[in-house]
């Protein structure tokens, strides 16, 4: 029986360059995957790249849609889905933080005191959730999209957790960090059925391995 | 209001009711042909009985609330009563209460729905089938093979040709996280870490600072063994040295017994098998199909539940997913089965129409009656 191809979920963003040489250095064929253009998927000869929205990576790969993939840690925390977390590929270094405006010291400790509940805005409530309940803080969480930085200039939320590399737009917002929360690199992740079930998804985590295995972690 | 079943739980109209019918009835026989007698239980069970089977008690139900829990509710005594998650725990309880002066070995299969409460963004059934056996008051390698090969035959009864049984032991891991840290903390971490199937986790939590360097590396390569034969070789070395291979020996006895006596599919060991179920005492194992991205099968051997219960004797069982089972035939291409023609029988007089068609069912026709 003639197997079909192998499907990778990759995700676009700031993950997306580094996994397509990665890919490539392990010796699959990314003719095209470089520049897609509108094409979600790129098929070559044994294998089909599903380009993704990094949150859709491990939700992909949970219900089959593909074999394998890669995304960053901090959306499959946040996933909290039936994959293998299988290699850590060493790119996309990120770290979550608490952070609240940098000229307003205090004010959330003052605000907590007198509610007894923080206000948090978030792009990640499950990872702000159990990074509260863990400290013991009472937090309400405001649940948005982007730009999680306005919510605290407008006086929308207390403090915000949210992802950074470098923590330019934190300053450049007047935003201090507070607290960290964890940090994330990027992953190869694999459902669990082809790992046990397909010998090339079980061959791409080792070959990923051995290329990532001495890498120093890099920001991407 | 349009009428409609809640989220998750649906009809199943008569091709899928007839094919799902046939599947159980091949499986069940083939349980049957091993000794198994047929065991029914409620639907409900005291939410009490289910969490006395979990040794992980409460914490690690609100862990795995967001995305999967037991279906509870209040009854009308004011108890907090679940939907049976599955049936593992009632059939304990059975055998520790109700056959509790009767001399076991005990050999149970059951069919029956199970629920469970899941996130609606999940987008996973709340109700669904369990067809599986529970071999009660049997330990040792002969019996872990004898359930393993129950499982082969089931599967095979089921119609599937192409499917991968991979089988594992949480004997070899326990022995080295023990043995790893003092630490309780660091052993549930670890532990939560398999469950979780985080091998980049695994790796971190080994190297931390506190924990035995040469436990620590073999529990990490541990979690990366999987394959045939050969596997039990690489195991062996890792853990010998260690003195943590009791339990490997009898995995490598069961496997081999497994191999001489099934003939359809594939045998794997893979010790990154941890079932989300924290139960299991001894053998671990799942089965897939190439074609479905859900284990088709799960189970194992689980030698401290019973003592839970008030009898304190070794089990091990499984349970196959119906609704997986049937995804994985039709992938597979195979057609829901025949029911046969039916034969309309007419007459103008009742009675005649009637009589006829006795007369045909007798023979084993389908017949239905005509006229208006």
């Amino acid at each position: 029986m003639q197997k079909r191809n192998l499907r990778i979920a990759v995700s676009k963003g700031s993950l997306f360059n580094d996994a397509v040489e990665l890919l490539g250095q392990a010796g699959l064929d990314t003719t095209g995957l470089a520049n897609p253009g509108r094409h979600l998927i790129i098929s070559n000869p044994g294998v089909d790249f599903i380009i993704v929205r990094p949150t859709d990576a491990p939700v992909f790969t949970t219900y089959g849609g593909a074999d394998c993939g890669i995304c960053g840690k901090d959306t499959l925390v946040e996933a909290r889905l039936n994959v293998m977390e299988m290699v850590d590929l060493k790119f996309g270094y990120c770290r979550f933080v608490v952070a609240e405006p940098a000229d307003m010291p205090g004010a959330a400790e003052a605000s907590y005191e007198k509610l007894g509940v923080l206000r948090v805005a978030t792009k990640y409530p499950r990872i702000t959730q159990s990074f509260y309940e863990e400290a013991g803080v009472q937090v309400d969480i405001i649940k948005m999209h982007g730009n999680i930085e306005l919510a605290p200039l407008v006086g929308m939320a207390d403090r915000i957790v949210d992802i950074t590399a470098t923590g330019t737009t934190l300053r450049e917002n007047n935003l201090r960090v507070v607290d960290e929360v964890l940090a994330s690199t990027a992953r190869f992740i694999a459902n669990p059925a082809s790992v046990r079930t397909d010998s090339r998804v079980r061959e791409l985590a080792a070959k990923l391995e051995e290329l990532t295995r001495d890498r120093e972690v890099t920001m991407s | 209001m349009i009428p409609r079943t809640p989220r998750g739980f649906r009809d199943v109209l008569p091709t899928e009711a007839a094919w799902r019918k046939t599947i159980t009835q091949a499986v069940s026989t083939q349980f049957g042909l091993w000794g198994y007698l047929p065991l029914e239980t409620p639907a409900i069970e005291l939410a009490d009985v289910i969490g006395m089977a979990s040794s992980l008690g409460k914490d690690s139900l609100q862990a795995h609330a967001a995305a999967e829990a037991p279906f509870r509710f209040f009854d009308s005594d004011s108890n907090l009563v679940a939907l049976r998650p599955d049936v593992t725990i009632p059939v304990a309880r059975v055998a520790a209460t109700r056959l509790r002066d009767e001399k076991g070995p005990f050999r149970f299969y059951y069919a029956q729905p199970v629920f469970a409460e899941r996130e609606s963004t999940y987008g996973q059934e709340r109700e669904f089938t369990q067809l599986g056996v529970e071999c009660i008051g049997k330990g040792g390698y002969v019996a872990d093979a004898e359930v393993l090969c129950v499982l082969f035959e089931a599967l095979q009864a089921a119609g599937l040709s192409t499917f991968t049984v991979a089988i594992g032991t949480v004997g070899v891991l326990n022995a080295l996280v023990r043995q790893a840290s003092d630490s309780p903390e660091w052993h549930d971490r670890i532990l939560q870490a398999f469950h979780k199937s985080d091998l980049v986790g695994i790796d971190l939590l080994t190297k931390e600072e506190g924990v035995k360097p040469a436990y620590g590396d073999a529990i990490a390569r541990l979690a990366r063994i999987r394959g045939g034969k050969e596997a039990f070789g690489a195991c062996a070395e890792l853990v010998a040295p260690l003195g943590c291979e009791s339990d490997l020996e009898q995995l490598q006895r069961t496997y081999e017994l497994v191999e001489e006596n099934t003939h359809m599919g594939t045998l794997m060991v893979d010790f990154s098998i941890v079932s989300s179920f924290d139960y299991y005492t001894g053998l671990v194992f799942k089965a897939y199909a190439p074609e479905v991205p859900a284990s088709l099968a799960s189970g194992g051997r689980y030698d401290t539940t019973m003592a839970a219960f008030g009898r304190n004797e070794p089990a091990a069982g499984f349970a196959l997913g119906l609704e997986r089972v049937l995804a994985a035939l039709e992938a597979q291409g195979a057609t829901p089965p025949d029911v046969g023609p039916e034969q309309v029988v007419s007459d103008d007089d009742p009675k005649l129409m009637f009589a006829k068609a006795a007369q045909l069912r007798a023979q084993g026709v389908r017949v239905v009656l005509g006229g208006e």
